[in-house]
């Protein structure tokens, strides 16, 4: 369909596909998105696809967990004038990346029988490897956000993302606040909105799905959950799925282990 | 005359979720061998919910596999409430089942439209697809949304669902959006039907003829249903849930980063729609039974490329029985919320749901704090693998056999057709064993 329209591509490293899913899912938007796009490559949803072409946006989904995920994902940047991270695997590891502290050798034995080469490196997000124009975070990307940047970006501009946490959002619902009043570990002042306080709204803690804010203060959020009598490996555990940084990860791995030999 | 050996080779299947290809090396007319690749990176799931408290189970495990976020869900909880020994309530139950309707409503209605059937109408994908047959492709699109919303409605996200909770929900739906989606299922059967017609006209291919053993769980009722209380195969037998391990027997090959199973006799064997059809489609009623007679006017046939077909029953099932559950939840009074009060304990429990594409196991042992010590789960796609590479293996044969064998780029996209015919969950099928 050489129809003069910018030509895009639509990539899955290691994943769930669900940002790739979340892309089928904007049904009504995609028929009327399609006059204004030229969708060349896009694996998922297509099977006849040119992976060689220069491409105006290039939309890139998962991990790098393969030494053949990196050569995609190389391939992808030299070939994209504009390149976009879609969900929180692509933008910051996302879960692959929880247990990056222990050695692939020692996963791979605990998952899977020995003599069986899988190709393994640590998971990584793309933005270890390389530039990116644009950054879409969400576990998975939410579809009015991932709407309004494909919009911008076929408007030359760039999209404005929320910089505010969840919190700020969860207030504007009139949620009942899952920390103050539940005493729960709920990740919702460290990470970035956009999601609507999706799970508080539905008297569900915060995960931190959509990742860390710009700048989180983790000490203050520890000193106010553990306020509130929540024990360390609790906070810990909580945190590790998608907001805390390397240290603290590292750090419930050492207190999981000391538990075990007690 | 000599015969050179070749291979015939397709890097990475397009219109499945996730990344995998098919490698056939032939000789004259024999094949020698047939490998699926999966070549999906690890993520190492199992390994990721060590030690892990019960109640982060499901964010973590939902987050598999996007299509199949809500099975999984569904499977967690299952298998998680068993090992506390948490009730389920005449609510959360039906809920769940609604929750799984809508998975299947969204996965059957992308698979058999925009996944399946280009193939059979001559096209390379739903979007070239739209432009000679408009309205079904809409109809199909406004149905699998439908699937979307009733997962949103329930779990509270169309992919990776939040408000499903050990014990019950967060929030439960309201009554008056319970009516809403209730119209909205009734009014899609009659254009589903119509797509039952299109679909009725289309030839199945007798290249991809096989007879092959069925497993599929048996109803928790005397209906058709996506919960089961036993584990049946096609010959007869059945097997406690518990015992899963016994009767699906896992092994790594080389050329997968996925595991593949076969039944304790040796045997590989095929789960998912085609396979309920066979064993439980007895029990379907009012319009699927209508749908069943009329695409499977013979009965259930043995040809893996007749599951698209099945698929589409279970989606005239899914909608008609949606209606029915909207009905039951609509007759219990509103609430806010609904969640069980329960001990944590040490324990083990199995759960193991019909999901789109088969049976799905998921198995947790907590501890007396209500860490993970260890997890199992073994996918439908992972008990499908070694049976569609057999399937491969006889559709090469019988193609090379015919008086005008294919050209090689009819071949390959024969045998994508027979791949694509199991909806495979690439994204699923790796790494997800057992962790001890």
């Amino acid at each position: 369909m050489a129809n003069g329209n910018p030509k895009v591509g639509i990539f899955g490293l290691t994943g769930c596909a669900g940002d790739q899913l979340q892309i089928l899912n904007c049904e009504d938007e995609l028929v009327r998105l399609a006059q204004r796009l030229d969708i060349v490559d896009w694996v998922m949803a297509k099977s006849d696809n040119d992976h060689g072409c220069r491409l105006d946006i290039a939309f890139v989904e998962g991990v790098v967990a393969t030494e053949r995920d990196l050569e995609t994902l190389k391939e992808v940047r030299a070939r994209a004038r504009l390149l976009v991270a879609i969900g929180t695997c692509a933008v910051f590891g996302g879960l692959p990346a929880m247990k990056n502290s222990v050695p692939r050798e020692v996963l791979q034995r605990e998952v899977n029988e020995e003599g069986v080469d899988l190709d393994s490196v640590e998971a990584l997000p793309p933005t270890h490897f390389v530039p990116f124009d644009l950054l879409l975070p969400g576990c998975p990307i939410e579809r009015s956000e991932f709407l309004r940047a494909v919009n911008a970006l076929l408007a030359g501009t760039s999209p404005e993302l929320p910089r505010v946490p969840v919190c700020w959002e969860c207030k504007a619902r009139e949620n009942v606040c899952r920390v103050v009043h539940f005493h729960e570990v709920c990740c919702g002042a460290m990470t970035r909105s956009g999601c609507g306080a999706r799970c508080p709204s539905y008297g569900v803690a915060c995960a931190g799905c959509r990742g860390p804010i710009e700048e989180p203060n983790y000490d203050a959020n520890i000193t106010m959950f553990a306020g509130r009598g929540i024990s360390w490996v609790e906070i810990a555990r909580k945190m590790s799925a998608f907001s805390a940084p390397v240290w603290m990860k590292q750090g419930l791995e050492q207190e999981v282990g000391r538990d075990d030999a007690q | 005359m000599t015969t050179h050996s070749r291979n015939i080779v397709i890097p990475h299947l397009g219109r499945i979720e996730g990344h995998g290809g098919i490698f056939v090396k032939v000789m004259g007319n024999t094949v020698y061998e047939v490998n699926m690749d999966v070549f999906e990176g690890s993520r190492y799931y199992e390994a990721l919910l060590r030690g892990k408290h019960f109640l982060d189970v499901q964010g973590i495990i939902t987050r598999v596999c996007a299509i199949c976020s809500a099975s999984h869900t569904v499977a967690a909880l299952t298998a998680l409430e068993n090992a506390l020994g948490v009730p389920q309530s005449e609510r959360v139950h039906t809920l769940r089942g609604l929750l799984l309707l809508g998975a299947t409503i969204e996965s059957h209605a992308l698979h058999v439209f925009a996944l399946a059937l280009p193939d059979y109408l001559g096209f390379d994908s739903v979007i070239s697809m739209a432009a000679k047959y408009p309205n079904e492709v809409a109809f199909a699109l406004r149905l699998k949304q439908l699937g979307n919303r009733l997962q949103e409605m329930i779990g509270g996200r169309a992919v990776h669902p939040i408000n499903t909770l050990v014990g019950g929900f967060g929030r439960l739906p309201r009554h008056a959006d319970l009516a809403k989606l209730r119209g909205e299922l009734e009014a899609s059967l009659e254009p589903l039907m119509g797509t039952v017609e299109l679909v009725a006209t289309l030839a199945l291919p007798e290249w991809a003829a096989q007879d092959t053993v069925y497993v599929a769980l048996r109803p928790y009722e005397e209906a058709y249903r996506f919960r089961g209380v036993s584990i049946c195969t096609s010959r007869g037998e059945e097997f406690p849930i518990a015992s899963y391990r016994e009767v699906v027997r896992e092994f790594t090959v080389e050329h997968s980063h996925a595991k593949h199973a076969a039944l304790a006799s040796g045997e590989t064997y095929m789960v998912g729609s085609l396979a309920r059809l066979k064993l439980w489609g007895h029990y379907l009623k009012g319009r699927a039974r209508q749908a069943f007679e009329r695409l499977f006017p013979n009965g259930v046939v043995d040809n893996s490329l007749a599951n698209n077909a099945a698929q589409l029953v279970e989606l005239v099932h899914s909608v008609e029985h949606g209606v029915e559950i909207c009905d039951e939840l609509l007759g219990m009074p509103e609430q806010e919320r609904e969640l069980l009060d329960y001990e944590v304990r040490a324990g083990r429990g199995v759960g193991a749901i019909e999901v789109p594409r088969g049976t799905l196991f998921h198995e947790y042992e907590l501890d007396d704090q209500g860490l993970v010590v260890e997890a199992n789960v073994i996918t439908p796609t992972a008990q499908n693998l070694a049976n569609v590479e057999r399937d491969i293996r006889t559709a090469v044969e019988h193609l090379l056999a015919q008086p005008e064998p294919p050209d090689d780029p009819r071949l390959k996209l024969d045998l994508e057709m027979i791949a694509r015919a199991y909806d495979p969950c690439i994204s699923c099928s790796v790494h997800l064993t057992r962790l001890e």
